[in-house]
């Protein structure tokens, strides 16, 4: 059995030239077995396209660097198998996200200014001893921190939120999430009250509209609709009794 | 939290919690709307077991004072629901043509759902205004009145509101439920509204049709 012909439609733009236009690029190229997107990429670049621009690093779904729409699907690259996609596909890179060039986005930034705001460490006044033990914590508390700390942020619930493509400053759910982890965190001292000020607006999560494209489009299936709605809960608690 | 960094925003941190109240109204808003018309929706349907039991009933409704109460109250409702729901759709040209786009590109059922509630407002907003005021334009409710004005050209107009009111309805509740986490999964909470949804469109629709065949015989 011959190999599929694979046709990969890829968005070429760089903002960084002042007369590129955005278009769409056709390559073709034989499916490989066992062959990921990631793998496509690569070899488009090696052997048909040097100037193509895309994100990667570990190509085990841990960086989250390869997050692209995958036929309008925000997906990771890496862990995109070709053959579960017909064999012709479009690439887009991620929205919301600065455009770097083609395929890549600045999702860094975005990130970094959501920790910022978001104040994403832990808040104590403990003083730090680096020859102390670490405060033991029981099991089930250690797993309610893990699950929303496995967030890669590879920005694929952001991307694939209509809230976040049309009101800049929402934090989206990566950002719920983010702040979910220091709610159940014992170390962190703030209260209901400081997390309110952060999280209890419409930049947060009295924003979110609830369409869970989000939770759908997890390449990890970080639980966030559960997540989202347990912030706002609480979130609506803490706000009723200020 | 980082310093609000102008006026405007400085001014919002002034009240922090306007933002909680407006969702919680309209949820609630919501909620009540929805509950008010499954009730209407059933109290229509009484026309399925004759005029005298439609009658009847539109008739305690003025003695027991339930329209007097009710009726100011819906209509208060739904203009805060227009108001504090509204704020969630896309106005601004850009934002639409964002969301549009959007919507087609990632393929999403629960996007494309929430498109459909926007849509369904504005029929909502515009059939349902006249609804009401055609129904109090010849208060008190009696099924002939009805059956006339079901047979004189609002049968479609009907068809469409129902559909839309239900559609809105169903899925805002759902939506509800998903936003707030009130049903641990919405796979489960889809089915149950829809079920229900579609139990009070039949319940519509044959009253529509009682309306027909009674306003055809007048």
């Amino acid at each position: 059995m011959s190999n599929r012909q694979l046709k990969i439609s890829v968005f070429r733009y760089n903002p960084n030239l002042p007369d590129d236009k955005p278009r769409m690029q056709e390559y073709q190229l034989e499916e490989q077995q066992g062959m990921t997107l990631f793998v496509a990429l690569n070899k488009i670049r090696e052997e048909l396209d040097p100037s193509l621009m895309f994100d990667f690093v570990c190509r085990a779904a841990i960086c989250g660097s390869c997050a692209m729409m995958i036929n309008g699907k925000p997906r990771l690259a890496c862990k995109t198998l070709t053959k579960d996609l017909p064999s012709e596909i479009t690439l887009m890179p991620l929205p919301v996200f600065k455009l770097v060039g083609d395929l890549a986005v600045d999702t860094g930034t975005w990130f970094r200014d959501l920790q910022v705001r978001t104040e994403a460490w832990v808040h104590t006044d403990k003083e730090f001893d680096s020859q102390a033990l670490e405060d033991r914590m029981d099991n089930e508390t250690a797993l309610a921190i893990y699950e929303p700390e496995r967030c890669i942020e590879c920005g694929c619930c952001v991307a694939s939120c209509v809230t976040a493509n049309i009101r800049e400053d929402f934090i989206g759910a990566a950002g719920i999430n983010r702040v979910a982890r220091f709610m159940v965190d014992p170390r962190d001292k703030r209260s209901d009250a400081q997390y309110f000020e952060v999280v209890g607006n419409e930049d947060g999560t009295f924003g979110c509209v609830g369409l869970m494209a989000c939770d759908d489009s997890c390449p990890i299936q970080v639980p966030l609709e559960s997540q989202l709605a347990w912030v706002r809960r609480k979130m609506a608690l803490a706000g009723l009794k200020l | 939290m980082e310093s609000a960094k102008t006026l405007q925003k400085a001014l919002i941190r002034a009240n922090p919690k306007t933002d909680l109240y407006v969702d919680l109204a309209e949820a609630a808003t919501g909620i009540s709307l929805v509950a008010f018309l499954w009730i209407h929706m059933l109290f229509v349907g009484t026309i399925l077991f004759g005029k005298q039991i439609f009658d009847l009933l539109a008739e305690s409704l003025d003695k027991y004072y339930l329209a007097h109460i009710g009726i100011p109250a819906v209509i208060v409702i739904f203009l805060v629901h227009i108001f504090v729901a509204g704020r969630r759709a896309p106005w601004r040209l850009s934002d639409m043509q964002t969301t549009w786009r959007h919507a087609r590109m990632i393929a999403h059922t629960d996007t494309w759902i929430w498109v459909g509630q926007v849509v369904t407002a504005l029929i909502i907003v515009i059939m349902g205004s006249i609804h009401v005021w055609s129904v109090m334009y010849e208060w008190p409710i009696t099924a002939a009145k009805s059956a006339l004005r079901v047979d004189s050209g609002y049968l479609w107009f009907y068809v469409l509101l129902l559909l839309a009111g239900e559609y809105h309805a169903g899925f805002g509740l759902y939506r509800i439920c998903v936003k707030w986490g009130l049903i641990s999964n919405r796979r489960t909470a889809g089915w149950v509204l829809k079920v229900i949804t579609v139990a009070i469109v039949a319940i519509g629709l044959g009253a529509l049709y009682m309306f027909k065949k009674f306003g055809g015989a007048l």
